[in-house]
Parts: structure tokens; sequence; C-alpha cells
């Protein structure tokens, strides 16, 4: 088979980790697939720009939040020095940007796998209930505040402790009105308004990866449970779980919006009740974790973009261990200063 | 009883839970129990192939089996 060079960012594997090598390394253990890895890299920094085994060659790109053209065209760049024939962005910032441009990107040689700019946008906290509400999941009582008044009384209706989140990103949860005040002016000062207030529901975290083929069809979905958590709310140990009720719900989810691409659903189960908490439309930093359990994901999203066939296995064990660790490289500085002084290596 | 059926049990005793993604570790006495409920053995035979298998009398027995059920219960296993 001809090589495929593939475009994956989010090789910062650091704390928390982007879930780009996750990606790159279940590329290259695929059976099919010959792969040429391109990492795309935003700090000289990022350990998977030195992960030489994995990640061939490496191109700083300029933040996504700033200029988009300038970003844009550092990726053409990229498609003419690497000759790549697809992207995969892994983080939340990028997001918007390559789903805005997955047209523009395609006239240009670069194919992408993602999620429509609609679809995207259900990863919005006050869409959550729509959402839930079609694919038979619940949602934590929640409150959209935008002032200080309803913040108060979204804290009387609902009861300590609260969750408190932005729109998009952050939560924290509060166990007093002051925590709770602490943490609202916090997300205001960095987000913006509004400001989500929800019940804090106990039960078993759980969270389902998956890919849509954009018609309602799922390419493979696995559930796991965290079993334990950096302080940055990272996993570190997970297992695999076969909740039927919870991957109906995910197979529903990609069936009724006819999702597209890869995503993630952070779910918490409470006796019969699962409740909805999150969708990520980007595969998770533990996406090798499926890739482990026979379920590659990363390879299934590449050949549905390459229109190739798809294995149709969707079979995995429950009780399979997901152990994250660290590791050092030792390497001189010649990879250091490439990426520092000519912005690729 | 489904809760206990789709348990997998090593006979270390450690428990997994496919649903749940928990575990759980017993000791052989529990292990002994759980297998006799799995099987869809009633309190009572259990009580008596406790007495029969261990020097335990019925009414250390009865205590066990029922002490043991009622964690079963918390645990949300049956």
């Amino acid at each position: 088979m001809k090589k495929v060079c593939v475009a994956v960012s989010g090789i910062n594997a650091v704390d928390n980790p982007g879930p780009g090598i996750g990606v790159i390394r279940s590329l290259k253990e695929d059976s099919v697939l010959e792969i040429e890895a391109i990492g795309l890299a935003y700090d000289a920094m990022e350990p998977g720009i030195y992960m030489d085994w994995l990640v061939d060659r490496v191109f700083i790109l300029p933040y996504p939040s700033g200029d988009k053209e300038g970003f844009l065209n550092r990726l053409l760049y990229v498609k003419k020095a690497a000759n790549i024939d697809i992207v995969i962005p892994t983080l939340d910032a990028e997001m918007p940007v390559y789903i805005k441009a997955a047209d523009y990107l395609q006239s240009m040689g670069i194919k992408t796998f993602l999620p429509t700019k609609s679809q995207f946008e259900l990863r919005g906290k006050t869409k959550l209930t729509e959402v839930a509400n079609k694919i038979d999941l619940k949602i934590p009582e929640t409150r959209i505040v935008t002032s200080y008044e309803d913040l108060v009384k979204a804290l009387n209706d609902i009861g300590l402790p609260v969750m408190v989140k932005g729109l998009y990103y952050k939560a924290y949860r509060a166990y007093t009105y002051q925590e709770a005040t602490g943490y609202f002016n916090k997300i205001v000062a960095e987000w913006g308004y509004p400001v989500i207030i929800q019940q804090v529901v106990s039960g078993e975290e759980m969270n389902v990866i998956g890919v849509g083929d954009g018609t309602g069809g799922s390419l493979g979905l696995v559930a796991i449970k965290k079993l334990w958590i950096t302080s940055l709310g990272k996993i570190w140990t997970g297992v695999t779980v076969k909740n039927e009720a919870l991957l109906n719900a995910a197979s529903n989810f990609v069936k009724e919006f006819k999702w597209r691409g890869a995503f993630e659903l952070e779910c918490i189960v409470s006796k019969d009740d699962i409740y909805l908490i999150e969708i990520n439309p980007r595969f998770p930093a533990w996406v090798y974790f499926a890739t482990g359990v026979g379920i590659n994901l990363p390879a299934r999203l590449l050949k549905a973009a390459l229109g190739l066939p798809v294995e149709g296995k969707n079979e995995y064990s429950a009780g399979k261990l997901y152990v994250r660790y660290t590791y050092d490289i030792v390497t001189d500085m010649s990879i250091f200063q490439s990426i520092v002084t000519k912005g690729e290596c | 009883m489904d809760k206990l059926a789709r348990l997998a049990i090593s006979e270390e005793g450690f428990i997994f839970d496919p649903v749940s993604g928990n575990s759980f570790t017993t000791n052989k006495t529990g292990l002994f129990n759980l297998k006799a409920l799995k099987e869809g053995k009633g309190e009572e035979e259990i009580v008596q192939a406790l007495t029969e298998k261990y020097e335990t009398t019925k009414e250390g027995a009865e205590k066990d089996v029922t002490d043991f059920i009622e964690q079963l219960r918390y645990y949300r296993l049956i």
C-alpha cells in the first residue's frame, strides 16, 4: 500500500497530554496502513518532537487563536514540504479553525475527517440538554448564569456543592458560596459569560470514545472507567467496561446527529441513570487505550477519510487495564536547535 | 441475580464487575458464598454447605451469610 503522510497535532505528551502521540502510535500499529507521521507542534519543548520512533518530522505552527490566514499558510507550507495527505487535529482550540477551513484544505489536497460546524456546536454546555434528551441520557440540574444575582439564585435553587463551568472549558467543584463566587469570577475573567452552574451528581465516571462515519454509522466505540486521575483530572489508570446502556447511548448519539469524526462522551452512571457531562469533538489523550483493546479508532478514521474499507469488529473485552507512565529521553541539542531556528526538523 | 451472573470471579477471590468497572476482593468464605449464590443456591442451602465445609456453627454461618449478602447489596452487586 502507498505510504500515507499524516499530520497530527497535540504531540505535547506532558502532564496534561495532548492526544497526538496516542493517535500516531495507533496509526503506526495498524496492519494495513503504512504511515509517515508529521507532528504539528506549537512549542519547541513539546516532547513529541523528540520521540523520533513515532514522529518522523515536525513542524512548528503559529497558534490557531491568532492570525487564521497565517495558520493556514503555515499548514500549506507543511503540505508543500512534507506532502501531507491528511491532517488529524486533536486539540480543542484548533478545531473551529480546521472545521471552518475543511473545504479549503480539501481543495489544497489536505483531507480531514471532522464534525460539521453544527455538530461541533453540540459540545456547548447549553446544548447538552438537547443532546441528552435525544439519546435518552439525563443531565444534572443546570442553570446558565450571566450575573452575580443569577449565580446566587442558581446556588439557592440547586444547593451546594455545585460544579461551576465555562461554556466550553474549565470546571470547578464549589462547596461554599464563597468558592462558587470565586470560580464564577475566574471563569468570567478568562472566558466571559455565560457561566454554567450544575448539580453535582455522584456515581461512576465513565467515558466513551468513538468515531462516527458522518452518515449515522459508528466506526467503533469503547467505554472505560477512570480508576486513577492526576491532580489535573487526567486519567492515569483506567479499565474497560461493557455498560450496554452507555454504549447504546453513544451509538444513538452517532446515529441521531450523524456525527462525523472522533468524539468522547463524558458521563456519570448513577444506578440506572446515565448523566451526560461533556462532549469532546476529538480524540481524548487516552485514545491508545481503545487501540490496545483491538479497536484502532485513529486508523479507522484515517481509512474512512481515504475511502478505504474499515474493519467492522466492535468487540472488546471488559476488564482490560490502562496504565500511563512517564519516560525519559536523553538527546543532543540538534533537534531543539533545528526546531528553534528553522521551525521544523 | 443478573448482576451476579455478569461478575468475573477469580479463584484468588478477585471480583470484577464489567458494567461498573469496579473491582473487589473477598476471602475464601466470601468466594464460597459468592459461587453458591451464582449457582442459584438459597441462604439456607449456603449455611448448610458452610457448616459442612468449615468448622463453624449454624448460627455463625447464618450471620456470615447474612452479612455477606448485605455487603453485596451495599456494593450493588445483587
